[in-house]
């Protein structure tokens, strides 16, 4: 279930498909997107495709010595689009591709406007979605919710995104939600909808053990994107910014024209691939071995190229020591900046106390760290309207609740109105009364043996004495004990049966 | 890592648009095609030289004209027929028009239709030109008298009248036939440098095969075939440089200049034939001379013998280190310590029960809390099957597992240390040099920071990216040989003296790579069993300097130096010798080669380089056997090579193609780097000149 190749075999396939000759791809704002996750621009160009197209850009020349791919979300937009450029065709064929369903009028419509019979091909490639890492998606919204109801719009965009990953992968699945979760039991619902109305797309192979769809609610879990993470692709994600694999390195001090975007992607990155989810201290480490690596390939100034064979050895080498010093420059960029905020975010100590509100129960001790980095004025305004987050979030009905001091301290801090207001707002998002699971306590022998144990781990890394709530969730999935009254499953109890194990 | 996945599921829609399509199309084709055959039937005859009377019969006969009675007014702007306005008959569809209205088809035109048409059942002939040509001369002899006469009695001589309609449908479908035809330039190019593309992808690795198999020494393949054949690899990389060129310049002095995106499409083709060039024509080893190739047969047929005796010396080795690991194992099992060289102790000791070990190890470890902890979960296991409880056995039972894991990862730890510490003491002396090392490091890391580039792939200029272009050579043909080798030597042995340096950088990432219990002195043993890349990094661990193939390793020319005069002493297999000469199949590492290069003396391939322009005087005549430096090489151990001339004017074009990019892109130490060589390679290019003249 690689999401990333699921992708990626979908594009290839297109551009196999439409066989030799020069092509151009054809997009809207979203597919470009979807595509760039998946291809570099140096891998499609071998397979002859040499211009990217927006559907929706006006200044298209006539180029009739050139096959057209289109690859386009089924918007109303982008068929009006598809009409318009099908009665005035700019290129010698077209191949059609949209990433959803699309409906019976619209290929009826777009027949119509073929008159030259320009079209080869029309289908459905379900690539709706931006395909993060092998295992993880997006669907890029921004704010999907309005209050605690779905966005009509965002809700269909998900829904579309969701049966598009299923049809990629091939799954037909079982699906179970948070029920504590109006949105999650919605969203469900929806996904159920369409694969009770396209049922002949999701005919799929069954399996012994059929797949879940498992949707899930972050309200269930606030804590954890409120912590700081030290993980390489979280470091970034959380502290610059990572938007399609691109990280905007403009504002870095002194940064080189040639940095201000950089782009991180596993999957032609090699070190990136084996160092994104290796902790911050490791990653320095691994760092400086991929530039000694280097090098050992760079010619050293002082070891000139003596003889024609060294010369030839380098010119040789020389491609793959100019890729690698492309990464090596990248990525003690990257790094750097990122240890650059770190200290000048005052971050350790931050994530300290951060990993203390999320992980330990003493109310005093925290409190007197919380109103201890508040003083500091290293700290900034969001790190520290988090950590009262954080505060408020664990000791929401603490007797000794003393919430109110440190809202005054934030103010007094001159922490902007917009931060102080988050408090409130995690609260009722994500407070005690909404939650469907308590994540501060544990209750079971289990966990207390696996909090015994942390304790005696815990001070190896006390950065990362946290584990998500999701974890748990999962683990309880894996081995079956995941309960029916938080997690129900939606659609007829026959089909439940079949899942029960056992 | 990801099981293999098949497409994800897709849905075709064509059928269902096919049939939307035909259902509006049907219609629009069967009118063109009525059209063009009654266009067809009015041209079929001479017009010019039949009465108007009886052309007017055959146009009838073609199409029943509309009743005039039935159309009072005109159809198309409404205007009311009379005397003065007469109605005009379409020829093509019978309708009635005006005079205003009313189109002409003339006779090429309709030519070109229909004759479009029929070439589309038959090919052989000529689309293009066979309407025109013909037609053409119709029209001059014609058309002058027609004018006139046609207005006079309204005889059409050479046109037909049509209404809008008719004439529209006409035009689309003109236009349809151009574009059909038209083939244009950078298609016709394209098509071509495909073609060398697809060549190029069948014969490079037919090459790749021979030249390795041929610099193993091996006698598979012939030499002259071999070289025939790079040369023929060769001069389609040219082409498919030359092509593409062409298609990046095409239209360039155009008036208007092109669509910037047809620009675009240029460069982007441009840009993937140096990618497909950089990538395909740098793994393109070359070919040992023949000289070296007997060489190398003669050298081939001793390792095969020596690495028969090695073989069995391997195997005797191993045992030996089994046998005492063996020993190593049982003594510290003796003093109760986990043995953890193979990292992997746990399932060991999980098998063997750690309930007696925990027994056995004595007071002081019981204090350790993870025990005390183990021994309650195992005491409430207890209670809670006396309790019958089967649940919570289970869930207690899994919490002791990963207590155990944790046990068991503890231990391991712990011995790890210890081992780790005996290892750091014999690591004392280097820890000194790895500093200097990382100050180093230190420095090199800022320039890096401070030197620019490019990591994006979308953001390439791809007119910089010239990794073949050629200027004429400018540099005098002086005689500077001599300078050079002294040079060459004197920072020779600078860099030989830095060798401490990388083996040391090595160091930590090495530490655990062998058993340390096992002495230095196995290395130069194990090292010979080892071809892989474990072995290339392990002379490293050794620090004895006058070692030949840790030298080796570090610097090419020193192992040429080694190599040459003390092969007779050097008994042990170098695996790095052979390495080089595999991967880099290098001709000038062997200071025995004679000159004549396969290559060189080519004088039937005078197109080998059609788009260079003439380099100092032609390489191919002068080059061959006659090289003056093959006495310098037997007598000084690193003496200069003959170096294959073309090689070397290529690789001079090649750093002068890097240093422009390393320069776009404002690497500046590189550049100068760069230049150094460029300057070097250019004077032994003269000095190899100066030689051969």
């Amino acid at each position: 279930m690689n999401v990333v190749f699921a992708v990626k075999q979908y594009v290839s396939k297109m551009i196999e498909d439409s066989g030799p000759g020069m092509k151009v791809l054809l997009m809207d704002k979203e597919t470009t997107g979807i595509v760039s996750m998946v291809y570099t621009q140096s891998e499609i160009l071998q397979k002859e495709v040499y211009l990217f197209e927006r559907i929706d850009s006006q200044n298209r020349e006539i180029m009739k010595h050139l096959k057209a791919i289109c690859f386009l979300r089924p918007t109303k937009e982008n068929v009006d689009y598809l009409i318009q450029e099908l009665r005035r065709p700019k290129y010698s064929i077209y191949f059609i591709y949209f990433s959803n369903v699309i409906s019976k009028s619209d290929v009826k419509s777009l027949a119509e406007a073929d008159e030259q019979e320009v079209v080869a091909e029309v289908q459905e490639f379900y690539g709706d979605y931006i395909a993060v890492n092998p295992h993880l998606f997006s669907l890029n919204i921004l704010g999907c919710c309005q209050g605690r109801n779905w966005g009509p719009a965002q809700l269909s965009r998900t829904t579309q995104g969701l049966t598009a990953l299923l049809l990629s992968l091939k799954k037909c699945p079982m699906i179970r939600y948070q029920l504590s979760s109006e949105a999650a039991k919605r969203l469900a619902e929806c996904v159920k909808q369409v694969i009770t109305k396209e049922y002949e797309l999701f005919e799929f192979r069954r399996t012994e053990v059929p797949p879940l769809l498992l949707i899930l609610d972050r309200c269930d879990d606030a804590i954890t994107p409120l912590l700081n993470q030290w993980t390489y692709q979280a470091m970034v994600h959380e502290l610059l910014g990572i938007n399609n694999n691109r990280i905007d390195l403009s504002r870095v001090p002194g940064i080189s024209k040639d940095l201000r975007e950089v782009v991180l992607s596993a999957e032609n990155d090699e070190f990136y691939a084996n160092n994104m989810y290796l902790n911050f201290a490791e990653i320095g480490s691994n760092i400086k071995n991929l530039m000694e690596d280097f090098q050992k390939k760079k010619p050293k100034e002082q070891q000139k190229l003596e003889s024609i064979a060294d010369m030839k050895a380098f010119v040789e080498n020389y491609p793959q020591f100019k890729k690698m010093s492309g990464t090596v420059s990248k990525h003690v960029t990257v790094v750097g900046e990122l240890s650059r905020l770190v200290s000048e975010r005052n971050l350790l100590e931050v994530s300290e106390v951060e990993q203390e509100l999320a992980c330990q129960n003493d109310h005093s001790s925290a409190l007197q760290n919380v109103k201890r980095l508040l003083q500091n004025p290293k700290v900034t305004e969001f790190d520290a309207a988090r950590l009262v987050m954080l505060y408020a979030l664990h000791y929401e009905r603490h007797s000794s609740n003393s919430l109110p001091g440190l809202m005054m301290d934030l103010r007094n801090k001159g922490v902007s109105e917009k931060y102080r207001k988050l408090v409130s707002a995690v609260i009722e998002y994500g407070g005690k009364r909404v939650r469907g699971s308590d994540l501060f306590s544990p209750k079971d022998a289990v966990a207390i043996t696996k909090q015994f144990l942390k304790g005696l781990k815990g001070v190896e890394n006390v950065y990362t004495q946290h584990q998500p709530f999701l974890h748990e969730t999962l683990d309880h999935l894996i081995k079956g004990k995941l309960k029916e009254n938080v997690y129900p499953y939606l659609g007829p109890s026959t089909l439940r049966d079949r899942l029960t194990p056992r | 890592m990801w099981e293999p996945q098949e497409l994800g599921a897709v849905r075709s829609h064509l059928s269902d648009f096919k049939k939307h399509r035909a259902a509006r199309i049907d219609h629009y084709v069967v009118e063109v095609n009525k059209l063009i055959i009654r266009l067809e039937k009015l041209t079929a005859f001479d017009r010019t030289n039949t009465e108007s009377a009886k052309i007017r019969a055959i146009e009838k006969s073609v199409v029943p004209w509309v009743n005039d009675q039935d159309v009072p007014f005109c159809p198309d702007c409404g205007n009311k027929f009379s005397i003065r306005n007469r109605r005009h008959h379409c020829r093509l569809c019978g309708s009635i028009m005006c005079k205003k209205c009313m189109e002409l088809i003339s006779l090429p035109f309709a030519n070109k239709l229909t004759s479009a048409s029929k070439d589309s059942l038959s090919t052989h002939t000529s689309p293009s030109q066979s309407p025109n040509s013909v037609h053409g001369s119709r029209r001059g002899s014609i058309s002058s008298v027609s004018s006139v006469s046609s207005v006079l009695d309204e005889k059409d001589d050479d046109r037909i009248r049509c209404c809008t309609h008719c004439k529209d449908t006409l035009l689309k479908r003109e236009q349809q036939i151009d574009e059909k035809e038209h083939t244009p330039d950078i298609v016709k190019l394209y098509e071509k440098l495909r073609l060398c593309m697809e060549k190029v992808d069948q014969k490079a690795p037919e090459y790749i095969r021979m030249a390795a198999s041929l610099n193993a020494g091996e006698t598979t393949y012939s030499l002259e075939h071999a070289s025939d054949l790079r040369v023929e690899v060769q001069k389609v990389y040219e082409l498919i440089d030359a092509l593409s060129k062409k298609i990046l310049t095409l239209g360039l002095n155009q008036d208007p200049p092109p669509h910037p995106n047809t620009l675009r499409l240029q460069r982007m083709v441009r840009y993937s034939a140096t990618l497909f060039v950089q990538e395909k024509l740098l793994g393109l080893m070359s070919l040992p001379t023949r000289e070296q190739f007997e060489e190398l047969k003669k050298k081939r047929k001793q390792e095969m013998e020596r690495k028969k005796i090695l073989e069995r010396q391997v195997v005797l080795e191993s045992q030996q280190r089994f046998e005492e690991r063996r020993s190593d194992l049982a003594s510290r099992a003796a003093n109760g310590e986990v043995v953890s060289l193979r990292g992997g102790p746990a399932p060991l000791r999980k098998a063997e029960g750690w309930l007696p070990l925990s027994g056995s190890l004595g007071q002081s470890e019981d204090s350790d809390p993870l025990l005390q902890q183990i021994h309650n979960i195992t005491s409430f296991i207890r209670q809670a099957k006396a309790a019958g409880r089967t649940d919570e056995v289970c869930t207690l039972q899994e919490n002791l597992r990963q207590l155990q894991d944790e046990y068991d990862q503890q231990q391991t730890e712990k011995a790890i240390e210890l081992s780790r510490r005996q290892a750091e003491e014999e690591d004392l002396q280097r820890e000194q040099l790895q500093r200097l090392c990382e100050r180093e490091w230190e420095r090199e890391r800022e320039q890096f920071r401070a030197a620019s580039l490019h990591t994006r792939t979308r953001s390439l200029d791809f007119r910089e990216i010239r990794p073949f272009q050629l200027e004429p050579g400018r540099e005098p043909r002086t005689h500077l040989a001599y300078a050079l080798d002294l040079g060459s030597s004197s920072v020779q042995s600078s860099a030989a003296a830095e060798t401490p340096n990388p083996s040391s950088a090595l160091e930590p990432a090495r530490v655990w790579s062998g058993p340390p219990a096992l002495g230095q002195e196995f290395f130069p043993q194990s090292m010979i069993s080892q071809q892989n890349e474990l072995a290339s990094l392990n002379p490293f661990d050794e620090e004895d300097p006058s070692s030949p193939t840790a030298e080796g390793t570090i610097s090419p020319p020193a192992a040429e130096c080694s190599f040459g005069p003390s092969v007779s002493i050097l008994k042990e297999y170098n695996p790095f010798e052979e390495e080089e000469e595999a991967v880099a199949g290098n001709p000038f590492s062997n200071p025995d080669s004679p000159a004549p290069n396969p290559f060189n003396d080519e004088d039937e391939h005078p197109h080998q380089r059609p788009s260079s322009p003439p380099v100092s005087g032609n390489p191919f005549e002068e080059a061959p056997c006659t090289n003056p430096f093959e006495m310098d090489s037997d007598s000084g151990p690193e003496g200069e090579e003959p170096i294959e001339e073309e090689l070397l004017l290529q690789q001079i074009d090649n750093i002068k193609a890097y240093i422009f990019d390393a320069k776009q892109c404002g690497r500046l130490d590189e550049v100068e780097v760069l230049t150094e060589n460029l300057r070097e390679l250019k004077r032994t290019l003269a000095k190899q000149k100066g030689g051969t003249e």
